[in-house]
């Protein structure tokens, strides 16, 4: 039998250097967007708890305001009886709660406070980096749906050597492999329909919209890529022209 | 009680229908959590076999792997390392496990792995390119063990083949055939790979196993190579 100790010592330190030299900018993208999806997630299963907890106390007010956030600096005003006033309560079904108890809540209301402010920071993070790595996709498609696409092919690279259409469904996998299996209808976007655009378009044109979105940011990837010049506002030009 | 499967180096319980057992390199460790316990003064590594495609098809009966005490184990798509821990207990301290990944993410979490067992190597490398990792590897080894799940899986595993496997030696692959093709039913891939090893020159299949229901439309392939 071979001895292998020097193979292995070899090979243990130029995995460790080729390790160390895989970090790049793309990664440091993807870990930011994906923490900032966490976030939100637990923001919403949170500020649900918060809801549930506080309606004891007030429970007209779960009713009358639909986003977390405003609830929460609702919450943190404290004395509900200003609050009934402001939301015309005559009757509230709430109980009275002592101090120790309505401590607990806000103590809740505070720290997704708190998240938010965090997810704020990261996507401000991400606007910057993304402006400074690839400005077109960051125009084009927004900072977040940028990171997504980005994230979805696994690299900058990877997102450059994709075809439109193939980046039009990044972030429909599920769908789009059921259609392949089972013939079912295929899908007509992915990420991309959470940008404004698509979002104004009509329900009938968002697929065509998608389609249109995809093909300049198909453009912006390249040049971003490649290191071109900025194109990105004619390039969002274009497309918005599609929008009527 | 202990019982040795088959002549392979590794045991089973009764009772555990889906764990086998490997003694224990580096007693006291464990390295992805496994249950560890002692039978007769020896140390043995629970090995759960819905986690490892090795595993399911020992589990399910393949009447050779190929992997004997002292072998150099050329092993494809290592990833964290799960699978090519117990084939590093399998081989022993004078055997070698040569483990290959392309992914940044999961070698790093394989370095820890091979730091702390004495016959295992980390490469990061693309086993589409055999040539590429020539100087890191020998210029041959006793097993081929290939879990890659790209869509030319089959053409990777024979150009390792041809590179890298003595005569006499055993490539080993897993098959997804999702990988292959979303499409088309498994069955018809495993087949239709069976007879493409098959016509390959060298190359005969000793045995095949559906990996179900361990894993779901993955096979493994014994192959030996004349």
């Amino acid at each position: 039998m071979a001895d292998y100790s020097s193979l292995r010592k070899k090979n243990l330190l130029l995995a460790k250097r080729l390790v160390r030299e895989s970090v790049n900018p793309d990664l440091f993208i993807i870990n930011a967007v994906n923490n900032a999806e966490e976030l939100q997630r637990v923001q919403n299963n949170l500020a649900k708890r918060l809801r549930e907890w506080y309606s004891l106390y007030f429970p007209e007010l779960d009713k009358k305001i639909q986003d977390h956030e405003e609830y929460i600096t609702h919450v943190l005003k404290g004395d509900k009886h200003k609050l009934l006033k402001e939301w015309k309560v005559d009757e509230c079904m709430g109980s009275e709660l002592d101090k120790k108890e309505l401590e607990g809540i806000r103590h809740l209301a505070e720290s997704i406070r708190g998240l938010y402010e965090e997810e704020k920071r990261l996507v401000e993070y991400l606007e910057k980096t993304m402006k400074a790595y690839s400005p077109n996709l960051n125009t084009l498609a927004g900072a977040v749906i940028g990171a997504k696409l980005l994230r979805g092919a696994g690299s900058l690279r990877k997102l450059a050597m994709m075809r439109s259409s193939t980046i039009q469904l990044i972030g429909a996998e599920k769908a789009l492999f059921r259609h392949i299996k089972t013939g079912a209808k295929p899908p007509k976007y992915g990420h991309l329909l959470q940008h404004p655009l698509v979002q104004r378009a009509k329900k009938d044109d968002r697929g065509r919209m998608a389609r249109a979105l995809a093909d300049k940011i198909f453009v912006a990837v390249r040049i971003d890529y490649f290191k071109g010049e900025y194109k990105g506002d004619e390039l969002l030009k274009e497309v918005e022209v599609k929008l009527r | 009680m202990m019982q040795q499967v088959k002549k392979f180096n590794v045991y089973e319980r009764e009772r555990d229908r889906r764990l086998l057992f490997t003694k224990n390199l580096t007693p006291g460790k464990s390295f992805f959590a496994e249950m560890l316990l002692k039978d007769r003064g020896a140390e043995y590594r629970a090995w759960d076999v819905s986690r490892s495609k090795l595993g399911a098809g020992i589990k399910k009966g393949a009447s050779q792997i190929g992997i004997k005490e002292g072998d150099a184990v050329l092993y494809l798509g290592a990833s964290h390392g799960f699978t090519p821990s117990y084939v590093s207990d399998m081989v022993g301290r004078d055997g070698f496990v040569f483990c290959l990944d392309f992914a940044p993410r999961v070698v790093r979490d394989l370095v820890f792995v091979c730091e702390e067992r004495e016959n295992m190597a980390p490469i990061l490398a693309d086993a589409n390119q055999p040539e590429s990792y020539k100087e890191l590897v020998p210029a041959e080894v006793d097993v081929v063990f290939q879990d890659v799940a790209q869509k030319n899986q089959l053409g990777i595993f024979l150009k390792n083949c041809d590179s890298y496997l003595k005569t006499g030696g055993f490539g080993l692959l897993a098959l997804k055939a999702r990988s292959v093709d979303v499409t088309k039913k498994p069955r018809e891939i495993f087949e239709r790979v069976r007879k493409e090893l098959e016509k390959h020159p060298g190359m005969t299949v000793v045995d095949y196993r559906d990996l179900y229901p361990f894993e779901k439309d993955h096979a493994l392939f014994i192959c030996k190579k004349k």
